[in-house]
């Protein structure tokens, strides 16, 4: 576990080299990656539905193909609609860079470990699923190396990256102490977003 | 005198469809079929201008809807009321906490037999004796209960004739920014 990345090595790669992708956060890394970025296509998926990260994501890639869309989930998120894998390699979202981040733990709730959590092998379910572009990684030399050719390539494109378990706490909205991005409803969020991309089309 | 449901002529799909054409321009349909929707996927299957997504389970319907309006496009989906229950959270947590103004078709399985053998909810109480009835398919039972225990609108689509709904349901979503069901209560020829 000790070469596992930690948040900084994950996130602060990908905030310099994100460009104008639109970047979709989950669970524990939510509030990291705000330290990073204050960008309007970034969008937290917080106050929503546990395990429909992904698939919200998707939605955002097929609506705008012409635009990344990079999806930062948890391991525990991914195990609760596995399914979205095989929706995702169907729908053959080539803008979509779903990152599966897997620290073994549910981590705003006490780090309580997941179910299989030493076992399961979230690459081979990527691939799987019929996703033909699977990258793993569990230290951050090679995942930095890796991580500007990752963003550029045709998708949909599965990164599987070990992080250690962090000690965020749980997640609000409408707290002006909170992230700038969490402190909107999460109503008002999807509509800044919808206005970042330029509204209806 | 209303004819009762049973007698008339089941609803069409092209009818169906051409009024979600002209009341909600959808871009994207997502769902999962069934036998009473079967004949709308065949015609989105092949429909020019409205790309058709199948997803594994019908909570990740709201969520791709839900991303896709985000994005700017107009989704439109398509479940059983099975899917339904189990989308509880998907939906709540993503199309109606986002304020998605979208429509959502759910066909509702058991309604025409359910219908037949008596009253439905809120006439009929939901004992445990209801609920295990074999002669009628509690998911009937549960489907317009659950809906408005989860604060979603709702209409019932159950002949050509009802077309004026399709219209309707899109004007509330769009006014009121949430998502509204259309219960088909009989399956599309």
């Amino acid at each position: 576990m000790s070469g596992w990345l930690t948040k900084h090595e994950l996130l602060a790669p990908l905030a310099r080299l994100r460009g104008d992708a639109v970047v979709v956060t989950s669970m524990g890394v939510v509030r990291p990656w705000a330290r990073f970025s204050t960008n309007p296509l970034d969008f937290a998926s917080a106050d929503s539905a546990m395990g429909h990260t992904a698939d919200f994501a998707l939605g955002l890639a097929l609506a705008r193909p012409e635009r990344r869309v990079i999806c930062l989930n948890g391991d525990g998120s991914t195990l609760m609609t596995l399914g979205t894998l095989v929706t995702i390699a169907a729908a053959d979202a080539t803008n979509l860079v779903l990152f599966v981040l897997v620290n073994g733990t549910y981590e705003l709730t006490g780090n309580q470990a997941i179910p299989g959590a030493s076992r399961v092998d979230y690459a081979g379910l990527a691939r799987a699923a019929g996703i033909a572009r699977v990258h793993s990684f569990d230290e951050p030399l090679a995942y930095e190396r890796a991580l500007p050719e990752l963003l550029a390539g045709e998708g949909p494109i599965a990164v599987v990256v070990r992080v250690q378990p962090g000690d965020e706490g749980p997640l609000s909205r409408g707290d002006p102490g909170e992230s700038p991005y969490l402190r909107v409803s999460l109503a008002e969020s999807a509509r800044r977003l919808r206005e970042a991309l330029g509204g209806a089309r | 005198m209303t004819q009762p449901e049973a007698a008339r002529e089941p609803p069409r799909a092209s009818i169906l469809l051409d009024a979600i054409e002209a009341a909600l321009a959808p871009s994207h349909a997502v769902g999962l079929p069934d036998n009473a929707s079967a004949a709308l996927f065949s015609l989105l299957e092949r429909h020019p201008r409205v790309r058709l997504i199948s997803v594994t389970r019908e909570g990740e319907a709201f969520a791709v809807a839900a991303g896709l309006w985000a994005g700017g496009r107009a989704p439109l989906v398509v479940v059983q009321n099975t899917g339904l229950l189990e989308s509880g959270d998907a939906l709540r947590g993503t199309a109606v906490r986002m304020g998605v103004p979208l429509v959502f078709v759910v066909t509702y399985r058991g309604h025409a037999r359910a219908a037949a053998h008596g009253p439905l909810p809120p006439t009929l109480p939901l004992t445990g004796e209801a609920l295990v009835d074999p002669r009628v398919d509690s998911v009937a039972l549960l489907t317009e209960p659950t809906l408005a225990a989860w604060g979603i609108p709702y209409v019932r689509y159950g002949s050509d004739a009802d077309v004026d709904q399709i219209e309707a349901a899109a004007r509330r979503a769009r006014d009121e920014a949430r998502p509204v069901a259309l219960l088909l209560t009989r399956a599309l020829a």
